[in-house]
């Protein structure tokens, strides 16, 4: 089947595309103020990736800790005068797995408890036989879960001294902490780009005028505003994303720290999860594509605000 | 943009009484008024300071006049827009004094620009480019750049980028002013066949023997605030 692709037409439209747009050599490099506005950049991308990590990542640890917290209820049977505590903790886990919703119950034995008392009370022998109250773990289902109150209630009515704990008040405090971390980063990220879009204010002012001459032989041969922008666009973009691109690999490079000192350690990855930093996990790789997503966003960013200030400032310039 | 001719027929350029004072100083320019017709020549001349290059301004309208009529390619410039302006600049071509080199570009990229800016393609010029560049004695200096230049190939170079598009007028300022007497009237042969292929020429100078060399040019003087027209 002939073809009908026009390659020549092509060839001359992609030719047209790029004498348009290959303006970027036409602003005159300065080393020392481009230098300083890469690094400027660099830094502000680092942090702005960061912080957007750390948003996505404070929010699947909160999710995390909020589901685990979630799927688990305590029983505390408080010793009362006259009862048997032993019975009493067999008879509220019977009704326990009873229970629809319930997946499994476990009754702390005294041995257990007293070593979680231990950082309060020490490990001295003669608290053998004190009488303290004892827990029940019991692990429900989160997509079914039994109405906790009712069965709070029940259990209070037919065994005295029973309380029972959802970890609601956690929970609670740990979506606070969540919703909080995520409103204090966005708000860093809008004050870093802010800052970001001032330093290319400044960069792309000081450039117009430290080629103030070249945009007047501009001016005499024909070219009109958009074209002027045009150039110091493309230059700007060009450092932002120099810039931006450093800061990313920057954040990665810390990412990947991160996630080997997780590893590493068997108390953050219990309590951080291994899969939340995994870049083959969905959080993970959220996270790596945010960082690169904040890159590209500064360059952008970099691109606009050059091509709005030349706007701003060709008039009084020339 | 449609280019109407004016009430004067077809004049390139029209000073109509024309002054221009900075501030509250007394004016540097009074009633000026001349005309630039299709394919003449003039020299523009006066003493040092005399205001050569402020009317040289005046017509590329990168200044504006305090009083008076200015007209460019029939366009009365009072009432161009921005977009009007850059259409009419693309009519001229304009040597400076200093240059105005883009220093970290060749040679031929700064002699392209005018191409590049109005947005062709390169095959479409690049031969075009190149001939000037030989025919102006620059041919080994294409991939150079104007820091390695002498004053001389920077004017060449200069002349060349105002040259290539063809314009429909030239100005120049001094553009011989840093040449050997050898090299400047070869410019100035540049400058008359140029001329006479349609382009009006008006070079703003102190040169007297560079105006003797072009017979039948006619000679605009600077004196005292005030222009005077000659031959």
């Amino acid at each position: 089947m002939a073809s009908s692709f026009d390659f020549h037409n092509q060839r001359s439209r992609l030719q047209s595309f790029l004498t348009r747009f290959s303006t970027d050599s036409l602003v005159a490099p300065d080393p020392l103020t481009d230098r300083t506005l890469v690094a400027v950049i660099f830094i502000l991308t680092f942090i702005a990736a960061l912080t957007a990590g750390l948003v996505l990542f404070g929010s699947a640890a909160s999710a995390r800790w909020q589901a685990l917290l979630s799927s688990e209820v305590t029983v505390q049977i408080r010793p009362q005068p006259g009862r048997a505590i032993e019975t009493d903790l067999n008879r509220a886990a019977d009704l326990m797995k009873q229970v629809q919703g319930v997946t499994k119950v476990r009754i702390y034995s005294y041995e257990e408890t007293m070593r979680m008392l231990e950082p309060w009370l020490g490990q001295s022998t003669s608290l053998g036989g004190l009488s303290i109250p004892r827990l029940i773990a019991v692990e429900i289902d989160p997509d079914a879960p039994p109405d906790i109150p009712a069965i709070g209630r029940q259990l209070a009515r037919e065994i005295p001294g029973t309380a029972i704990d959802d970890h609601r008040t956690w929970t609670r405090r740990l979506a606070t902490l969540g919703n909080t971390l995520v409103i204090a980063s966005a708000a860093g990220l809008i004050l870093i780009m802010t800052a970001t879009a001032l330093a290319i204010v400044f960069a792309t002012r000081g450039a117009m005028v430290g080629n103030r001459e070249i945009v007047e032989v501009f001016y005499f041969m024909g070219a009109d505003d958009r074209y002027i922008a045009r150039v110091f666009q493309r230059h700007f973009f060009r450092l932002g994303l120099r810039g931006g691109i450093l800061g990313a690999c920057l954040a990665l490079a810390f990412l990947a720290l991160f996630r080997f000192v997780v590893a590493g350690s068997d108390g953050l990855r219990d309590m951080f999860g291994f899969g939340i930093i995994d870049p083959l996990s969905s959080v993970g790789l959220a996270i790596v594509i945010a960082i690169l997503a904040v890159a590209l966003f500064v360059s952008m960013l970099a691109s606009v605000v050059s091509r709005m200030t030349v706007h701003s400032t060709l008039n009084r310039l020339v | 943009m449609q280019v109407h001719p004016n009430r004067w027929g077809g004049e390139l350029v029209r000073f109509e009484n024309v002054g221009l004072r900075y501030g509250a100083a007394p004016e540097t320019l009074t009633d000026i008024s001349f005309s630039i017709l299709p394919q003449s020549f003039q020299f523009l001349t006066g003493a040092s300071g005399s205001g050569k290059t402020t009317i040289l301004r005046l017509i590329l309208q990168s200044l504006k006049a305090t009083r008076g009529m200015i007209s460019i390619f029939g366009q009365d410039t009072a009432q161009l827009d921005k977009d009007g302006l850059t259409a009419l600049r693309r009519r001229m071509g304009i040597v400076f004094q200093d240059f105005r080199l883009l220093d970290h570009l060749t040679i031929y990229e700064n002699v392209a620009l005018p191409f590049k800016i109005r947005g062709r393609m390169e095959s479409s010029y690049r031969a075009e480019v190149i001939e000037l560049l030989k025919w102006i004695g620059l041919g080994d200096l294409i991939d150079a750049k104007p820091p390695v230049l002498s004053g001389g190939e920077k004017q060449r170079t200069s002349i060349a980028r105002a040259l290539v598009s063809q314009p429909e007028l030239l100005l120049a300022d001094e553009p011989t002013g840093n040449l050997d007497p050898v090299l400047a009237g070869r410019l100035l042969r540049l400058f008359a066949e140029l001329n006479r292929s349609g382009t009006a020429i008006l070079i703003a100078t102190h040169d007297i023997s560079l105006m003797d060399q072009i017979k039948g040019s006619r000679r605009l003087v600077l004196h005292n605030h005030h222009l005077q027209a000659e031959g």
